[in-house]
């Protein structure tokens, strides 16, 4: 028996409902494949970007060292502070916290203000919805960060920092540089080799929740950072302090308005041994400005808008490192490329014979040399010496155009110098048009085209090597974590510009130009000091403003060491010989007595040699006079014993040989004697003057020639004058050589 | 399957009495419905506990409850499975009267959220639109069974239809748009199965769908829907309107082919919205992956393979509609959910069965399975008579 059922008609359809729904799960399948491998990757990049709070973690800086490992820049760790709003809410809504009580308690430890920082405790975005992370403190110190720690609050955060910190403050301001908030280089070094310093972060990667709350599960990721490499300057921590020292005070006595470089240079590598500005600024603050009359100015500002840009501008001047940024008319100094070309050229020797009769006729100019009067008949050397702008226009003008042209080029002038530091000039010079033979002319003595100070004792290097331009560096190398050497930087040679015959011969001119002429205030006895003088007038001419310089170089038989001080719009005397030629002086002797460069004495150095006083005492006499005979001092006894029991000068004094040292041989007072005063007063009537009073001369600056001239005169004393001292004491007298008009130009 | 049997007298559906065979329930079907509950119940843990932790301070507040339920769909499925599925039929009326009379009382519960969807009792909160669909399908299937010819009798249609709409109207006043647009889909596909003419109901489909769809998005909040449906990711919506299908796709999508493993959703931490609930099918693509994905679709198509195989041997033409209708609209509630989580089409909330919490849905469901159960007993055989 058949049993009725539901037609088969009815079947059929019902078995297209499953087909339906098997297409429709098709497509769903099709789809979330779709979605899984087509938008997957942007989906899974999305996800993760929401999902993960991702903490850089800043690399520890490297340091900056000195050639000889003293650390100039270095890196502290520190710690930010930063606090999640969202996850402070749930423990207040919970009861657990209390605002107030945290922001007193942070506020006190990290000293900011409490209602600032419960404004940022409780911060809300547009939407109204609590932030997840808000900085609070940066770069904190580990022992206060600790302090907050120890107090255990959920939502507050700590992220590895680290601090810049430079231990010697302005020194070398303008070469370190300095680092912005993250910890960025914005300056100097810091900001050229920033790469190399920074190194790479490192980053911590958590997972937060949509509250902006860490997730249960801590899969946390830590990728280490990389140390930055440690950078070695060329530069030498004792002699950036004699450049610092003698150029500020060269700065502070010449009152440049504009302020003051100084460049020290190892002459056969073009390694910075020193480069200083003046005014300089605190790198650990540096956006501090310190210069007195500048604040005074802002004070004097009404508007906003006014002070600030009155501060940036102030700022810029006040960061700019002149040694490298700013070109100048160099002025006599470049009479130094003007003979070198000319000797190279052979159109002159030394001995060739001019006639400076006070100007030089250029087609219709009439061009005049410093000393109006004429310097007369003179050869080549006494030109050089007497830094004769007829002489040097002449020989500019037997170089011819072309040569000259060649030869400024080949110094290095048009070009930068692919130097280290950030900001570089380049030369200025005149077009093929605009040069023609007055161009030529003033150019000859350094006025027309304009360089920088970088360029300008990188090519006085050249000349002194022996004719190898070397390009400037500031870096000897990079060194890791562990002190290995990652890269060093090789002396590089960019030409040769003249030869070795060349070099020698204008070291020899120069040398003379010191010791005899114009240099005068830059001799060192013993070290052999070459180089030139020079005084521009800034544009426009007569508007009374100079550009005061000195460049030299020692010793000059074999030059070592070389360096410039430029001084931009000095107050008062303002001829590179007078202000410029001292600082060089007290830079290069400091500088080669520290390299513990040999002296060599001149014969006539030789009678006025410093000798250091030998420790007498507890001698029998005529031991004593032995000994004193032998280093060429003379003496006075005072008293009738057998024995010496005090001596004046004492032990170690330095005194010129043939000094007089006062021995006593009894115990009776000290013969006192008045200090005369022997301002203005020449070498030799210093000396008799002091010698008729008992008391020993020790020279310093111009009289250490030994030239008994009226231009070089006694500059100060000490002790002073109308103080009491004993017989045989040693008075310094500082001597300068006041002719330098003369050398103008 | 060894089915146990037991010959007994039956009255078929002409009134002839006939030797039946008694056949045991369809195991596949009852194995597949226990598979997806298990995993239903796994899921509903892993996804909602992180949110309820949160905003409940409970993490299992979702998953202890709907265990409970779990357990007395259980109970619920047995119980249906033994009740001849014919009586259903006999008590049409009151069964319907009860439905009209539940969707009243609902009406005076206060709203939640904007509706009035949930009659508040002491251990559970029921959702009358839920016993609402089982009653629909269960007229349409008396109705279209015992229509025959009259399938094309636009006016006995039209009468009964009315009773239909009567629901519907309820359903719009609560309102709970969803709930009218899975019974207009399940009728839909019901009334095609029944016998209406093909070609009648595209035209009636043709005129209808415009108009629903132009009232259905005229609503401003559901044309937000719309906007955030094009683009999610938009900045200026992605916050408000784009988040909760934006944060789907996230989740779909870090999911990859394994999944990030059960439990490790990151999702879950309150990026997605109600992850008990609606967007529960996210999660599970987040941990388990495509594959999973995929598992949970096949075992989904199974059970609807399963069905239509019960449907199409069961003895009548009512319990062929009946189990047509349910699993239709099982069908549909797992296309409409997956189809919204993954923005194949704009969203609107449908739960998934066996997988979101839900008291009133989990219990309803089992039970309409129980149904789906007791119609495989009487599967339809040839047998010979010793």
């Amino acid at each position: 028996m058949a049993i009725t059922t539901p037609k088969s008609s009815l079947r059929k359809r019902i078995s297209y409902v499953y087909v339906m729904f098997l297409l429709l799960f098709c497509i769903l399948g099709l789809w979330i494949a779709k979605i899984n491998i087509i938008d997957g990757e942007k989906l899974r990049t999305g996800a993760i970007e929401q999902q993960t709070r991702d903490y850089q973690v800043s690399s520890p800086r490297g340091t900056i060292y000195d050639r000889n490992g003293k650390a100039l820049a270095i890196s502290s760790s520190a710690e930010t502070i930063s606090v999640s709003p969202a996850q402070i809410a749930e423990k207040v809504k919970k009861n657990k916290y209390n605002v107030d009580d945290i922001a007193t308690k942070l506020a006190e430890i990290l000293e900011l203000d409490v209602e600032e920082l419960k404004k940022k405790l409780t911060k809300k975005n547009s939407d109204g919805i609590y932030l997840a992370d808000v900085e609070i403190a940066s770069k904190v110190e580990p022992e206060i960060a600790d302090e907050v720690r120890a107090l255990n609050l959920t939502g507050v955060y700590f992220k590895e920092d680290t601090k810049r910190y430079y231990p010697l403050g302005t020194f070398a301001s303008h070469v370190i540089g300095y680092v912005g908030k993250d910890n960025q280089g914005l300056g100097g070094i810091e900001m050229v080799y920033d790469s190399e310093l920074s190194g790479v972060p490192g980053r911590v990667v958590t997972l937060k929740n949509a509250q902006g709350t860490d997730m249960p599960f801590q899969e946390e990721r830590h990728i280490d950072s990389e140390k930055g490499l440690n950078v070695v300057l060329t530069l030498d921590e004792t002699i950036q302090h004699f450049a610092e020292k003698h150029l500020e005070d060269a700065y502070r006595e010449s009152q440049a308005r504009q302020g003051a470089a100084c460049i020290v240079m190892d002459v056969k590598t073009g390694e910075i041994l020193a480069m200083a500005t003046q005014p300089n600024y605190d790198l650990n603050n540096p956006n501090q400005i310190t210069d007195k009359s500048v604040l005074e100015y802002l004070e004097t500002l009404e508007t906003d808008d006014e002070y600030n840009k009155a501060v940036a501008a102030a700022r810029n001047k006040m960061w700019r490192n002149k040694a490298v940024v700013d070109s100048y008319e160099p002025g006599s100094c470049f009479k130094i490329m003007t003979m070198s070309m000319a000797f190279e050229e052979g159109v002159v020797t030394p001995e060739d014979h001019f006639f400076c009769p006070g100007y030089k006729l250029v087609e219709d100019r009439k061009i005049k040399c410093a000393e109006t009067s004429g310097h007369g008949a003179q050869t080549f050397r006494d030109g050089v010496k007497n830094s004769c702008n007829p002489v040097f226009i002449e020989v500019g003008q037997r170089v011819g155009i072309d040569a000259f042209k060649k030869y400024f080029k080949a110094f290095g002038f048009r070009d930068k110098t692919g130097f280290d530091l950030p900001g570089e000039a380049s030369g200025v010079f005149y077009t093929d048009e605009q040069f023609n033979v007055v161009e030529l002319a003033t150019a000859s003595f350094g006025q027309g085209p304009k360089i920088t100070p970088l360029q300008l004792i990188t090519a006085v290097s050249a000349v002194a090597n022996g004719g190898n331009l070397m390009k400037p560096h500031l870096v000897k190398q990079f060194t890791n974590e562990q002190g290995t050497v990652i890269k060093k930087v090789q002396p590089t040679v960019v030409r040769q510009i003249v030869s070795k015959e060349t070099s020698e011969i204008v070291c020899e001119l120069l040398e003379n130009a010191v010791t005899n002429g114009s240099g005068q205030n830059a001799y060192i006895k013993g070290y052999r000091v070459a180089g030139k003088t020079g005084t521009s007038e800034k544009l426009p001419r007569g508007s009374g403003k100079y550009t005061a310089s000195f460049v030299g170089f020692a010793p000059a038989n074999d030059p070592k060491v070389a360096c410039l001080v430029v001084i931009d719009e000095p107050v008062g005397g303002y001829y590179g010989g007078q202000i410029a030629a001292p600082a060089v002086g007290r830079i290069l002797e400091d500088t080669l007595k520290y390299l513990g460069v040999e002296p060599q004495y001149t014969e006539k150095e030789k009678t006025t040699i410093d000798v250091d006083v030998p420790d007498v005492t507890e001698l029998e006499l005529a031991v004593a006079k032995k000994r004193l005979n032998d280093l060429g001092l003379k003496y006075t006894i005072i008293g009738g014993g057998e024995k010496v029991v005090r001596q004046i000068p004492l032990e170690n004094a330095t005194v010129n040989s043939g000094s007089v040292v006062v021995l006593y041989t009894e115990n009776v007072e000290n013969q006192m004697v008045t200090v005369p005063d022997v301002k203005g007063k020449t070498l030799t009537r210093v000396k008799s003057t002091l010698t008729s009073a008992g008391l020993n001369l020790s020279i310093v600056g111009a009289g250490a020639t030994g030239s008994t001239s009226e231009s070089t005169i006694a500059e100060s004393q000490t002790p002073q004058a109308g103080e009491q001292v004993p017989q045989g004491t040693v008075i310094k007298v500082e001597f300068r050589f006041q002719d330098v008009e003369g050398s103008a130009n | 399957m060894a089915a146990r049997t037991q010959v007994r007298k039956v009255k078929n559906m002409s009134g002839q009495r006939a030797v039946r065979k008694r056949v045991g329930i369809d195991r596949g079907f009852l194995a597949t419905v226990i598979m997806l509950v298990v995993i239903g119940l796994i899921m509903l843990f892993s996804a909602s506990y992180p949110d309820a932790s949160y905003r409940e301070g409970d993490g299992l507040k979702y998953i202890k409850s709907q265990a409970i339920f779990a357990a007395l769909g259980f109970i619920g499925m047995f119980v249906m499975s033994k009740i001849d599925y014919r009586l259903y039929k006999k008590l049409l009326k009151p069964i319907m009267l009860v439905i009209f009379a539940l969707l009243g009382i609902v009406l005076l519960m206060p709203a939640q959220q904007g509706a009035r969807r949930w009659i508040p009792l002491p251990f559970l909160t029921v959702q009358p639109s839920e016993f609402a669909k089982l009653a629909v399908i269960m007229y349409c299937a008396a109705v279209f069974a015992d229509a025959k010819e009259k399938m094309k009798d636009l006016r006995y249609l039209f009468k009964h239809g009315l009773v239909v709409a009567a629901v519907l109207g309820l359903l719009l006043l609560e309102p709970h748009f969803s709930v009218c647009l899975i019974i207009c889909s399940v009728v839909a596909v019901m009334l095609l199965v029944g016998g209406f003419p093909p070609r009648l109901f595209w035209g009636v489909v043709i005129v209808a769908v415009p108009i629903v769809v132009a009232v259905a998005f005229g609503a401003d909040y559901r044309a937000d829907r719309l906007t955030a449906y094009w683009n999610p990711f938009d900045p200026a919506i992605y916050k408000t309107t784009g988040w909760q299908i934006a944060q789907s796709l996230y989740a779909i999508g870090s999911g990859g082919l394994f999944g990030l493993g059960f439990g490790n959703s990151r999702q879950k931490y309150m990026y997605v919205s109600e992850p008990h609930n609606d967007t529960i099918f996210a999660i599970v693509c987040e941990e388990l992956g495509m594959v999973g994905a995929f598992v949970i679709i096949a075992l989904f198509c199974f059970l609807i393979w399963r069905g239509i195989k019960i449907a199409m041997d069961a003895p009548d033409s009512f319990g062929a509609l009946l189990v047509t209708g349910i699993m239709t609209l099982v069908g549909v509630q797992v296309f409409l959910n997956i189809a919204v989580v993954t923005k194949l089409i704009p969203a609107t909330g449908i739960p998934l069965p066996f997988f979101s919490a839900g008291g009133t849905a989990l219990i309803t469901l089992m039970a309409e399975m129980g149904i789906v159960l007791n119609v495989s007993t009487h599967k339809r055989q040839s047998v010979s008579i010793r």
